[in-house]
């Protein structure tokens, strides 16, 4: 038998400033093995929505799940309740939910395209991106009065409208926005630093992503075409212009420019949301309480969202479970590492853009 | 709810349901969910939604009593360990080749959702 060693990468790690241990098993520099502990800061959220906090305000809550994708959380409780209630939602305030949730993708895919970058060893690629990411801030905030808890979504529609000043000003950011995607894209397909040294570098096969439910940019860069935002009828996101990007061989480069060409398309669709808004009221006032059973996937940035509620016609629900992409992901995850170099295992974990936050929820 | 599709199942069944049921090219597992009856029994949950379909949801459920094992369906979907843990630790439920401790620290509080969170 081959001698091992078991190496710890977390809790606290430079790669992913969040808490999460993997305890990965190396035969030399190979990992054979792997195991995962994501139980650092369990925050009873679950609990504390069936507990604590009527349904009405509980879209505030689980918007606190996590600060990259609180709309998407928010969005995804809010139309599960929606389910149970009389009353129908504007198209204005769906295309204005589909907005800011592509808003929340572009700039939480620079995130982890920055986090990439950084573990590549290629700083100033991590500063310029995040200092671009600041155009996608400044415009959420803008839209909705804050950088980044933003409580955007309410319960029959959305809490603020967008005028012809904010309309101008989300045009012209997304059009600089555009323009350094496309040069990072050169970049990432041509610098070495980002293309070769992560090509055939942490790979998930397509039979594998089969096998272990792989979902977002992690299952679309190896060709497994799922995406809710094809799959669920809840939004409008094949009037504004959704396009499914897939590519085909799994690896860090691949989910790097799955990410660049989604960060293009949700452009795209935003600004033909801004081009093409229905009018109408922003808000409907819904009748009733939640009683019965509703169930509500959405395409967070990384991957697919459920939220499952119960209610019984009372203002506490008696069931809020919420599934979060990453927590599901993990398996997916440790198949990737093993095989791998050790020496690769920072980068793989920064390329799965793993959110800590929304799996201690 | 339109387009969830729930089918009833036992204990004794639920592992052959879910085999019969579940092709990993059609079907993505979501999740396993767990939703207190009463303070004694736990509704458990197996999650499906068909790729390239418009919500199209299939959910097995069982309801479980705290002294009884559910099977493990792991040998049928690997994926399925971090939720068969995840509600280990959450409800208390047993859940074979399902440890505790994923989740929650030593020091935590126990099964937080079991008994409906009373």
């Amino acid at each position: 038998m081959k001698k091992t060693i078991t190496i710890p990468l977390g809790s606290q790690h430079i790669s992913l400033l969040e808490p999460v241990k993997f305890r990965f098993v190396c035969e030399n520099e190979k990992i054979i093995d792997v195991s995962s502990d994501v139980g650092f800061v369990h925050r009873g959220i679950e609990r504390a929505c069936a507990t604590k906090f009527t349904f009405e305000k509980i879209p505030y809550v689980v918007a606190r799940i996590c600060g990259l994708c609180a709309i998407t959380h928010s969005l995804c409780y809010t139309q599960a309740v929606e389910n149970l209630l009389d009353g129908e939602v504007s198209l204005k305030a769906k295309y204005l939910r589909i907005l800011l949730v592509e808003l929340d993708r572009i700039h939480s895919h620079m995130l982890c395209l920055s986090h990439v970058s950084e573990n590549a060893g290629f700083e100033a690629m991590f500063m310029q991106i995040m200092g671009d990411r600041e155009y996608v801030m400044s415009l959420q905030e803008m839209i909705t009065g804050n950088r980044v808890q933003f409580d955007y979504i309410s319960i029959g529609g959305v809490n603020r409208d967008i005028d012809t000043n904010i309309s101008s000003q989300i045009k012209k950011n997304l059009t600089i926005i555009k323009q350094k995607v496309y040069d990072y894209i050169e970049q990432f397909e041509n610098n070495w630093s980002l293309s070769l040294k992560y090509k055939n570098i942490g790979k998930l096969s397509l039979d594998m992503a089969y096998q272990y439910n792989a979902i977002g940019p992690l299952a679309r860069a190896c060709g497994l075409e799922t995406d809710v935002r094809s799959e669920s009828a809840y939004l409008p996101y094949v009037d504004v212009g959704y396009k499914m990007i897939t590519r085909s061989n799994g690896d860090i480069y691949d989910r790097n420019m799955v990410r660049l060409y989604e960060i293009l398309n949700s452009i795209q669709m935003c600004e033909n949301i801004v081009d093409g808004l229905p009018s109408g009221e922003i808000y409907t006032k819904l009748k009733g309480k939640p009683n019965g059973e509703s169930l509500v996937r959405l395409e967070a940035p990384r991957g697919e969202l459920m939220y499952y509620i119960k209610g019984s016609g009372k203002p506490l629900l008696d069931r809020v479970r919420i599934k979060t992409p990453t927590f599901s992901s993990i398996p997916a995850f440790i198949e990737v590492f093993k095989g791998s170099d050790y020496g690769d295992a920072p980068a793989i974990l920064a390329s799965f853009d793993p959110c800590m936050s929304c799996t201690a929820k | 709810m339109k387009n969830l599709k729930k089918i009833e199942s036992s204990l004794e069944t639920i592992k052959n349901d879910i085999k019969e049921f579940y092709d990993p090219k059609i079907w993505g597992f979501l999740t396993l969910n767990g939703v207190c009856i009463d303070i004694e029994t736990t509704q458990i949950q197996w999650i499906f939604a068909k790729y390239k379909a418009i919500d199209e949801i299939v959910m097995f459920y069982v309801d479980v009593k705290l002294s009884q094992t559910v099977p493990t369906i792991t040998d049928i979907i690997p994926s399925a360990i971090i939720s068969q843990r995840e509600i280990v630790d959450m409800f208390g439920i047993n859940i074979e080749d399902s440890q505790k401790g994923l989740y929650l620290d030593e020091d935590s509080l126990s099964t937080p959702l079991a008994g409906c969170g009373i």
